[in-house]
């Protein structure tokens, strides 16, 4: 951040010289996109309201960004007439040379961490030459605050000496050192030089100051969003919609189908089962659905819906723990039944978590290679083929078909607690205090009671401002998440159920506290000193309001 | 009154209830009211047998086809039935020829491999188990059909039989000898077998990883090779594979077994990874099966350049199909399952495929449609322009009004052009056996002489000008052994047979003397080696020729001539044929991206200019970020621009950003944060962001477009 001003300052003065590919890539665009990503909050980091910032720049730079080549050129010019000539205000440019002087000595010292940037380099150089008794400081603590208020003062010196560069560029322009300096970089080049040794460059703005959403208010305020593209999304589901005779003569020919492409592909499945329905109306075919996202799914629960699906009344009460038992017993079934009609699989998200282990992935391409066996799978992540080996692809037998929906995933996975564990803000559990209320209701009163001893109890160490001794390092994490470490030690909360007669043994209790770990109620962890602290993972708010409705029901 | 409650509420769940379940049987929506929709396993015995009655009702009747009408859906049914029957037709035939190549690849390692498994015994080999080890290379699916094939002649001979065991069968001791006993029984007994066997036993029972339990099996039905094929086996856990190779060697005075491994990589390797105490347990024999390129070479002959072919495969998607095989290791069933895939595309989606049935001329069928869209045809105009170009206006009216001229003019049309295709296919053939007996190069296969052609360009080829040029050279044994290799129509024509008769009565006229030498061979060309003003300079000049040689280059330069008028006739251009459209398919992309998908460029794509598939009804079709596209697709957009880590605030407030120059004071932050979640939440399903613990609220990138 620091070391970046003096970069990007020479950078722009020598682009025309050093590196002649910089001329065709400010005319794309990118660069206004650049800045609204990156370069803004840096740009502007007095303020507080992330609303304000934004709105301001990327007006401003939509028109400006076109012209930058040609100012680029006359920049060149401008900054060599400013050293030549005689300055208007000869302390303020000294000082501006000091302090350019300074950072180019700190940038020789420091060449190979940034080599890639040899305009810098050599522009350093050049202002060392200019004058011969250049101070050569290294960088220690204090120095770098004065400096970094200096860089950011520097320039807009600088160019309030050319002021038709001042009029050209926005502010926020300059300062920036965009991670993707050449727009038209091919990825290779783009991949390395992204990923350069170096600092990262990126602001310190964290979402502390964000409000993030609750599962509740996320689907209260999703309900409120028309989709401007809702028109064209219903088009290309119809336009899929009209490949189905073509699937079902692929299934026919004893091809399994692949759908590929972004978006949910749960909807078109589901009217693709429908039309197949109808299509062989009277003697419809079994359809199995299986859903990829489930967590906990199993490859034997689907054989042995198969299974139910093929056989009917005539199922074995006892189909065998291993998948493959169960696959054996379904394609020996197959082979005996000539007469029996196809059984159409369709799996949503063959490439989800669940299945995605090359086990599964062996276990369902015999399933697929199962003749009567029609398979349907749908994928979402762009790798997906990296999954299947030459015998998987030959076992499967797909054809690949691009049908991008652009629908939401919203039944596929839990978009909060993605979000949530992606930005390292996990602890909200899914239902949220609607959830646990709803579990809650379904337990017996011991195990209500139990857990209303629990919530007071937090709620209680809460209120005595009493975060426990064993909380290390969570204070960055803002005060959303301090709530988290407050824990109750296992043996205690034992002794409280005890003594309100909540468990009569050790071993109901934890009956009792493995029903909540299930529904994740809890949280449990060893602290330091390999005590089990249980916790509760809930907002004060909503542990209140749980513990409210507890009470008074 | 519990149970009115729960029906009640049944199909309000039965959209919803139903998607968070993991799997479920699949029942329409508008089910029957009367049947109870919380019953569950009840209910599914009931649609299941409700299902087999009506099947049973529906076998009497009329089968649907699977084609839909084409012509936008003017086509009438007979006509959609008649192309339906004439892909079958053609397909069951090609089939045909693809398994009898097959089986000829493989008979002859069979019999090796089978003769194998026949004497080796553990006696022979001193108590090693006896093991077969077979380098497939990257033919891999070649063992599967080979143990298949073995397996049913060992169970009808009633010696035994073949367990194959996968690596993924394989995940410990128990599980795989549970999954080979298992394998074994089932083979010849069934699963009910098995079961039975399992159970019906006296004495204390046995678990069923128990190889005491296959022993008796091997007793009992008198079995005496027990083949156990490993597939992949290098897949195998190498500690797992040494336990296994132990215990069976102490059951082999029990259990014949014989072993079978597959070896994609070399004999040395997989040797390697063994101890040197479990190798010392196998002894057998090493077979090699061959490459799949070399299988792949003959399908595609047998499949294009066989003499009663009547749809050809362009060149375009020969060369998709060959790229496929030398790139990715393809399978030959997966070639021949892309060139079925091939015909099936053809026959469903051309309408004018219809003209290949047999008695599509006799059906009486409506042409209307059918002759309008043979009209529109690239090469129906090039027809009518060379007929005018000629002189004929009044066939091309004839041609452009009158559908029953029409029609018949393309059957006879299509029925020219097959015969040229023929042609050039027998042209191509024969272009290969030459290159075999001139020695000119053994590297080219049909199918490289087939891309040529099939581009029109093989005529003017460097392949065809050697032969040409090396023919001339040829010696009389050599002529006479080309003589016997030309193509049948070309041996019929006058030419070729008085050339024939000249050659022989030549022959006949000098019997005594060597072979007769051609005039333009170089070994009757005198080099001669001259010192002129210190220059050397080298003339060559034709030795006398004796009169019999004379003769015979005179022959040769007729066959050459005719040989060469031969090929230019023959090898036209396929697309330069009239209604080429009809028996030819030369499409490569939808079969292309069938076979050989790029999801990662179309999810890439579907991202980053989303109106690519969003056909945008809105008059701004511009590519500019806007909160028009989807939301997903906005964060993709800002996501590329970033660099390696990612501040997810300012990913966030450039988001905000985006819709806030576009809708104004109107947008709500929380809307837009929800929409931030959802994309940010598919962004991260589809794998391109991932938690950074570098810095606080930061994710990486991990995945960088176009790479």
């Amino acid at each position: 951040m620091k070391r970046k001003q003096p970069d990007s300052g020479s950078e722009d003065e020598y682009r025309p010289v050093s590196t002649p590919k910089r001329q065709r890539t400010t005319a794309n665009g990118i660069m206004n996109n650049n800045l609204n990503g990156n370069g803004s909050p840096e740009a502007s980091p007095t303020k507080r309201t992330p609303r304000k910032s934004n709105a301001a720049t990327p007006a401003a730079l939509k028109e400006s960004g076109l012209k930058t080549p040609t100012q680029r050129a006359k920049a060149k010019a401008l900054f060599t007439t400013t050293k030549s000539t005689t300055v208007s205000t000869p302390t303020r440019a000294r000082n501006a040379d000091r302090s350019a002087k300074k950072k180019s000595a700190r940038l020789l010292l420091e060449q190979d961490d940034e080599e890639v940037w040899d305009g810098a380099y050599r522009l350093a150089e050049e202002i060392l030459e200019d004058e011969n008794d250049a101070p050569a400081t290294t960088a220690d603590g204090n120095k770098e605050v004065k400096e970094s208020v200096e860089a950011s003062t520097e320039p807009t010196e600088k160019s309030a000496q050319t002021p038709k560069r001042r009029a050209g560029r926005p502010k926020g322009a300059r300062n920036k050192r965009s991670p993707t300096p050449e727009g038209e970089l091919p990825p290779h080049e783009r991949y390395f030089f992204q990923n350069r040794a170096g600092p990262t460059h990126t602001s310190n703005n964290t979402l502390n100051k964000v409000s993030l959403l609750t599962h509740e208010e996320y689907f209260d305020t999703l309900a409120r969003y028309t989709d401007p593209c809702k028109r064209e999304k219903e088009f290309l589901l119809d336009l899929h919609h009209r490949s189905f005779p073509q699937w079902d003569f692929e299934f026919d020919q004893g091809f399994n189908i692949c759908l590929y492409g972004f978006g949910s592909k749960r909807r078109l499945l589901q009217s693709f089962a429908d039309w197949l329905h109808q299509k062989h109306s009277p003697a419809s075919p079994s359809i199995v659905i299986v859903n990829g996202h489930t967590p906990n799914i199993s490859i034997r629960s689907i054989f042995a819906t198969i299974a139910t699906a093929v056989l009917g009344a005539d199922l074995p009460s006892k189909l065998g723990s291993q998948p493959v038992e169960v696959l054996e017993l379904l394609q020996s079934v197959l082979k005996s039944r000539p007469s029996q009609e196809p059984i159409t699989v369709l799996i949503n998200s063959i490439d989800a978590p669940p299945l995605r282990r090359a086990v599964n992935q062996a276990l369902l391409s015999r399933l697929a290679a199962t003749p009567m066996i029609r398979l349907l799978a749908t994928t979402d992540t762009p790798n997906f083929l990296l999954m299947w080996d030459i015998n998987f692809r030959d076992q499967y037998n797909f054809v690949f078909h691009d049908c991008t929906t652009f629908a939401a995933f919203d039944a596929e996975f839990d978009i909060v607690e993605e979000v949530h564990g992606l930005l390292g803000r996990k602890g909200r559990r899914i239902g949220g205090k609607e959830g646990v209320g709803f579990v809650l209701k379904s337990l017996p009163e011991n195990a209500q009671n139990l857990y209303r001893l629990l919530l007071t109890e937090l709620i209680t160490m809460l209120d005595d401002g009493h975060n426990s001794d064993d909380e290390d390092g969570g204070q960055g994490q803002g005060e959303n998440n301090a709530h988290n470490e407050t824990g109750i030690e296992f043996r205690m909360l034992y002794q409280k159920a005890t003594e309100e007669f909540v468990a009569s043994s050790e071993m109901m209790f934890r009956t009792l506290l493995k029903e909540f770990h299930d529904h994740q109620m809890i949280t449990s962890r060893i602290d330091a000193s390999g005590m089990e602290i249980l916790g509760v993972p809930l907002s004060r708010e909503e542990m209140e309001g749980v513990l409210e409705d507890l009470v008074l029901s | 009154m519990a149970l009115s409650l729960l029906e009640s509420e049944a199909p309000d769940l039965s959209r919803d209830g139903l998607n968070t379940q993991g799997v479920y049987i699949y029942r329409p929506a508008n089910a029957k009211p009367n049947k109870p929709q919380n019953e569950r396993p009840p209910k599914r015995r009931k649609v299941e047998s409700d299902g087999q009655e009506k099947q049973e009702e529906k076998s009497q009747g009329a089968q649907a086809r699977p084609f839909v009408p084409l012509l936008n859906g003017e086509e009438s049914a007979s006509s959609v039935d008649l192309r339906y029957n004439a892909y079958q037709r053609l397909w069951s035939k090609q089939e045909a020829k693809i398994q009898e190549v097959l089986e000829d690849v493989d008979s002859k390692i069979l019999e090796e491999v089978s003769s194998f498994v026949k004497e080796s015994s553990a006696q022979i080999y001193d108590g090693c188990i006896p093991s077969a080890l077979v380098t497939v290379g990257s033919n891999v699916s070649s063992l599967g059909r080979l143990v298949t094939r073995l397996n049913e002649r060992l169970i009808t001979s009633g010696e035994g039989g073949v367990v194959v065991l996968e690596s993924g069968d394989a995940p410990n001791i128990k599980t795989t000898l549970k999954n080979i006993i298992r394998a074994a029984v089932t083979n010849t007994e069934g699963n009910d077998g098995y079961q039975s066997f399992l159970t019906d036993r006296e004495g204390p029972r046995l678990l069923a990883y128990d190889l005491d339990l296959l022993g008796d099996y091997v007793q009992r039905k008198g079995v005496t090779k027990l083949v156990l094929a490993f597939r992949d086996s290098e897949a195998f856990d190498p500690n797992l594979l040494t336990d296994l190779l132990s215990l069976l060697s102490s059951w082999l005075d029990r259990i014949p077994f014989t072993l079978l491994f597959g070896i994609s990589t070399s004999v040395e390797l997989f040797e390697g990874r063994l101890p040197r105490s479990s190798v010392a347990l196998l002894r057998g024999q090493y077979f090699e099966l061959h490459e799949a390129s070399n299988c792949v070479d003959r399908i595609y002959e047998r499949l294009q350049a066989d003499p009663d072919g009547e749809f050809w495969l362009g060149r375009s998607i020969t060369g998709v199909l060959f790229e496929r095989t030398s790139d990715y290791f393809y399978t030959p069933e997966a070639f021949c399952r892309t060139v079925k895939y091939a015909y099936m595309s053809h026959f469903f989606a051309n309408p004018l495929a219809v003209l290949f049935s047999k008695d599509s001329a006799s059906a009486g069928l409506p042409h209307g449609k059918l002759c309008q869209a043979v009209r529109n045809l690239p090469s129906f105009r090039a027809l009518c322009e060379d007929l005018v170009e000629d002189g004929h206006s009044k066939q091309v009216r004839n041609l452009l009004e009158n559908d029953e001229y029409l029609f018949q003019e393309c059957l006879k049309y299509l029925e020219t052009g097959q015969k040229q295709m023929r042609n050039i296919f027998e042209a191509v053939k024969s272009t290969h056996t030459f290159l075999k007996h001139l020695n000119l190069s053994k590297k080219i296969g049909v199918s490289d002489i087939s891309i040529l052609a099939l581009s029109g360009e093989l005529h003017n080829s460097q392949i065809v000008n050697d032969i040409l040029n090396t023919m001339k050279t040829l010696d009389s044994e050599g002529l006479k052994g080309l003589l016997a290799t030309v193509p049948e129509n070309l041996a019929d024509s006058p030419q070729v047979r008085e050339i024939q008769r000249d050659f022989e009565a030549l022959l006949e006229a000098y019997p005594n003397s060597k072979p007769l030498q051609s005039g333009y061979d170089n070994r009757n060309s005198v080099a001669k080696v001259t010192v002129v003003q210190q220059r050397v300079q080298v003339t060559k000049s034709k030795a006398k020729q004796p009169k019999q040689n004379v003769e015979y280059t005179q022959i040769l330069d007729r066959f050459h001539a005719t040989l060469g008028a031969y090929f230019a006739e023959t090898l036209v251009g396929p697309q330069d044929l009239y209604l080429y459209e009809v028996f030819l398919l030369d499409m490569r992309y939808p079969l292309k991206d069938t076979v050989a998908p790029r999801p990662r460029f179309a999810i890439e794509r579907a991202l980053s200019s989303p109106f690519d598939y969003l056909i945008s009804t809105s008059d701004t079709p511009e590519n500019r970020l806007s909160a028009k596209q989807p939301v997903t697709a906005i964060l993709y957009q800002l996501y590329l621009e970033s660099g390696a880590i990612v501040n997810a605030h300012d990913l966030w407030s450039a988001f905000y950003a985006v819709f806030e120059s576009d809708q104004g004071d109107e947008c709500d932050e929380r809307v837009i944060m929800a929409l931030f979640y959802r994309a940010l939440s598919e962004l991260k399903a589809l794998g391109v962001v991932k938690n950074s613990r570098k810095k606080v609220d930061h994710i990486a990138k991990t995945s960088w477009a176009g790479l």
